[in-house]
């Protein structure tokens, strides 16, 4: 094993091609032939998944999906000409990718004759994206003249619960399997390249780790073996002070600790799910986020330390997507029961709460809720108090969206909140609601949608993160 | 699982004991299956326990018993009847914690409870096994490793739910408790092993009690019942008592001391190795007596002195733990006790 260890996980949205596979190949090359121990943790080639799920819903509705296979086998074997060069290697490969995917039919026309997907022949087919692309990596990693070896998360020793589609990991029995399993690969010098995204529980039925995903694999499996670095490569240069899209002038963060890392996941920074940050968090493991077709672009860096000196406000991110739950009652003043019932309604159908807000005086309370949630919150608050006279109506509101302000330095330095809502108010925006009880590292509040992008730009100049002087 | 010392006391100790513990305590406990090296006997309504021992005791397996099966290993027996609970009491293998582990971790994953005195397993994966256990609402007692007869550790968790724990110091193996006490009385080390063996104290290959494993595996067991710490035994430093001459121990006595070899925990660092105590301080215990000394927060030291384990006491903490699992499946308490 070399000095360091090194977890390296490609993400989906950078393997786009049979290219960018090789790529991920040499990274690794030059990583091992520095002298660090690696190990890979590998995504569904980008777009797979979703079709994955098409080909599910396609068969349910007795649609002959044989075309759609096809195309993924082809996309497959040419991702595997382009990326492995030693043609014995491609051989075995390939052979591995046909096998895979005539599995895949066989699950696929099973589901058509069924009608029916469960959710864990649902997590079964999803797993096919992580199969298909991670043979391809270790083949091109051997083509490199390196010694590795493919395994499935679950193989890897990832065990899980058997809640399929959101599956979690039993840590203890993890981090025993993962050691033992691993430990002495990497003792011999041998790259284990495994699958992200899926695991398997106590009868070794595949599961899937759901949100979080692969980067999930990566700081699981980054915490168990104590590496030294995660790194998390993307097609992104790194997180970054606001969307690009929105503020041009946003820059790449270079620095980050994990707090305002998992509140930037919390609010809106798409690629990342909170839950993965967890294990590096609890491990004390940087984690780097880094570009695969700009390697040289340094990216960000997610440790366990918090540097203010840089500024008190690190980023400022939009969530859209999301929408007002209002409840409105009469006799909700001095019933904080209520409130308490709410969240324990919605709580118990898996309705996540991102923010609350609860303004005795006007005995109105207003939950922000994602928007694909929100007529089934409403109908369920509805269904539930309506009528016992413990309140007076619900409504919901649609076009609204979430600014946040994330930053350490927001902690003890004060008037930061005024400056914030200064910046928006001073562009005649009007702030609808401002989180409560929500931690110090970030303010957040809500906008009218067609607000939130201005708010942001507002923001964004008042605290210069863009950097410029 | 396992027919041996501890087995077949347990056996004995039922047929004696079980009018009275149903009457008492309205507790039956059924053999359903036994499984030894070369085989198994197993009926789903209740073995034959007198005639199981019979066969035991003439044939060398139970396999030779009216419902034996030959070669029947204790897995297949795990997957052929049904049992509440698993007592595994196999040889200790400190390797890989087989054929132990996987017999617990087997019942667990289907939901059986398990009541152990091996320490093998517990030793390597303690923590995964409880999360096993958990997770599949099964009960995983062992009272019987550590303290033999003295419920010690059940004595160390009741402490730390209220009071704060912040170290323990123990002498856990009567082995070298008794060879260091005949050390001190002036025998050199081999003759006082030599004795230890013939009055069958030590094993016949001694070397887990001499390098201080023994000693080690429970450490790990308290670190994680009573301190909640997720340890295994590659988490201990262990030194034995090699190296202990029998100068250094009349040296240390002249001194009021005594040499012994100290388990601790302290800081949430795990250590074995021969130590001086005070010889007025109750952990300075004799002969195969083993002591325990905790150090809580506000009640100061409690120490708990116990006859170290022989097959009679084991078997007795199993019925003890077993007695414990019916009273959490009865209340249906899923976890872990
Ligand atoms: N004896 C004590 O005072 C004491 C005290 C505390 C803890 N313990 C622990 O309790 C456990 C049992 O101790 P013991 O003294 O009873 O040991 P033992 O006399 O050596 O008995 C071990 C039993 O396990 C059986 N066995 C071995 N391999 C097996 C396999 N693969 N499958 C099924 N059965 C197998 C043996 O079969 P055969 O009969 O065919 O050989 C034997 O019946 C040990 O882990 C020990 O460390 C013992």
């Amino acid at each position: 094993m070399g000095l360091r260890l090194l977890v390296m996980k490609f993400g989906g949205s950078c393997l786009t091609d049979g290219d960018s596979i090789l790529r991920a190949a040499e990274l690794v090359r030059d990583a091992f032939n520095r002298g660090d121990g690696i190990v890979a943790v590998v995504s569904a080639m980008k777009g797979v998944t979703d079709r994955l799920l098409n080909m599910v819903e396609g068969s349910l509705r007795g649609e002959d999906v044989r075309e759609e296979i096809e195309s993924l086998r082809a996309d497959h074997v040419e991702a595997t000409r382009r990326a492995v060069g030693d043609v014995e290697v491609r051989g075995e490969v390939e052979r591995i990718v046909t096998t895979t995917i005539s599995e895949l039919e066989r699950v696929l026309t099973a589901i058509g004759y069924l009608e029916e997907v469960t959710p864990r022949s649902r997590d079964y087919i999803l797993s096919f994206g992580e199969r298909l692309s991670t043979p391809i990596l270790w083949g091109a990693i051997r083509s490199q003249g390196l010694k590795a070896s493919w395994m499935t998360g679950g193989e890897a020793g990832i065990v899980t619960d058997s809640n399929f589609g959101e599956a979690r990991p039993l840590m203890e029995n993890t981090r025993l399997r993962v050691e033992a399993k691993l430990k002495p690969l990497l003792e011999k010098g041998i790259i284990p390249v495994v699958t992200g995204f899926i695991g398997e529980d106590l009868d070794r039925v595949v599961t899937t780790l759901g949100r979080g995903g692969s980067d999930y694999t990566a700081t699981l499996i980054g915490e168990v073996l104590g590496a030294d670095e995660i790194y998390l490569w993307t097609d992104v240069e790194g997180l970054m002070t606001a969307d690009p899209r929105i503020v041009p002038e946003a820059r790449i963060i270079e620095e980050i600790s994990f707090e305002e890392a998992v509140e930037m996941a919390v609010f809106g920074a798409k690629r990342m799910h909170p839950r993965a940050l967890v294990p590096a968090m609890r491990a004390g493991i940087p984690v780097v986020i880094k570009s695969l077709r700009r390697p040289e672009v340094r990216g960000t860096r997610i440790t366990g330390e918090v540097k203010i000196g840089e500024g008190v406000v690190k980023a400022v991110t939009l969530v859209r997507g999301v929408g007002l739950l209002n409840v409105q009652g009469l006799r909700m003043i001095g019933m904080p029961g209520v409130a308490g019932r709410v969240c324990q309604l919605l709580g118990r159908k898996g309705i996540n709460i991102f923010m609350i807000s609860q303004s005795v005086s006007e005995a109105n309370i207003s939950l922000m809720i994602s928007k694909d949630r929100l007529y089934q919150a409403e109908s369920l608050i509805e269904n539930a108090l309506l009528g016992t006279g413990l309140i007076s109506d619900v409504y919901v509101e649609e076009d609204v969206c979430v600014v946040a302000v994330v930053g350490a330095g927001m902690r003890g330095t004060p008037g930061v909140a005024a400056r914030v809502f200064k910046a928006v108010a001073s562009r005649g925006i009007n702030v609808r609601m401002i989180a409560q009880g929500s931690s110090e590292l970030n303010i957040s509040f809500v906008v009218k949608e067609e607000d939130g992008e201005e708010a942001v730009r507002a923001i964004h100049q008042e605290f210069n993160l863009s950097g410029k002087t | 699982m396992g027919f041996g010392v501890v087995g077949r006391a347990l056996a004995r100790l039922l047929l004696e004991e079980g009018e009275r513990l149903a009457k008492r305590r309205g507790f039956r406990p059924i053999v359903v299956g036994v499984a030894d090296s070369l085989g198994a006997a197993y009926d789903e309504g209740g073995l034959d326990m007198l005639e199981v021992l019979g066969a035991k005791e003439r044939y060398g397996t139970v396999s030779k018993s009216s419902s034996g099966v030959r070669g029947m290993t204790g897995l297949e027996l795990l997957g052929t009847v049904y049992a509440d609970v698993v007592v595994e009491v196999t040889p200790t293998n400190l390797g890989d914690g087989e054929p132990g582990l996987t017999h617990i971790r087997e019942a667990l994953k289907s939901g059986m409870s398990v009541v152990t005195s091996n320490k093998g397993p517990l030793a390597l994966a303690m923590p995964a096994l409880m999360e096993l256990a958990r997770h599949r609402g099964a009960v995983l007692r062992f009272s019987g490793t550590v303290g033999g007869g003295t419920p010690v550790l059940d004595y160390g968790r009741r402490l730390s739910a209220g009071d704060y724990i912040e170290g323990v110091e123990g002498i856990l193996n009567g082995t070298t408790n008794y060879i260091l006490t005949r050390m001190t009385e002036g025998l050199e080390f081999q003759e006082a092993l030599r004795e230890a063996q013939e009055r069958g104290y030590a094993e016949r290959d001694p070397s887990m009690d001499l390098e201080g494993l023994d000693s080690a595996c429970k450490l790990v067991i308290m670190a994680n019942y009573v301190l909640g710490l997720k340890a295994t035994l590659r988490d201990v430093e262990v030194k034995g008592i090699g190296g202990v001459t029998r100068e250094e121990v009349a040296e240390a006595y002249h001194r009021d001391y005594a040499v012994k070899l100290v388990a601790s925990i302290r800081e949430d660092k795990l250590k074995v190795e021969p130590r001086e105590v005070p010889r007025r301080s109750p952990l300075c215990v004799w002969g195969v007596l083993n002591a325990v000394t905790f150090k809580c927060r506000r009640l100061g030291e409690q120490t708990v002195v116990g006859r170290g384990a022989g097959g009679v006491e084991t078997a007795l903490s199993i019925i003890r733990d077993l007695a414990e699992v019916k009273r959490n499946l009865s209340g249906s308490l899923g976890g872990w006790a």
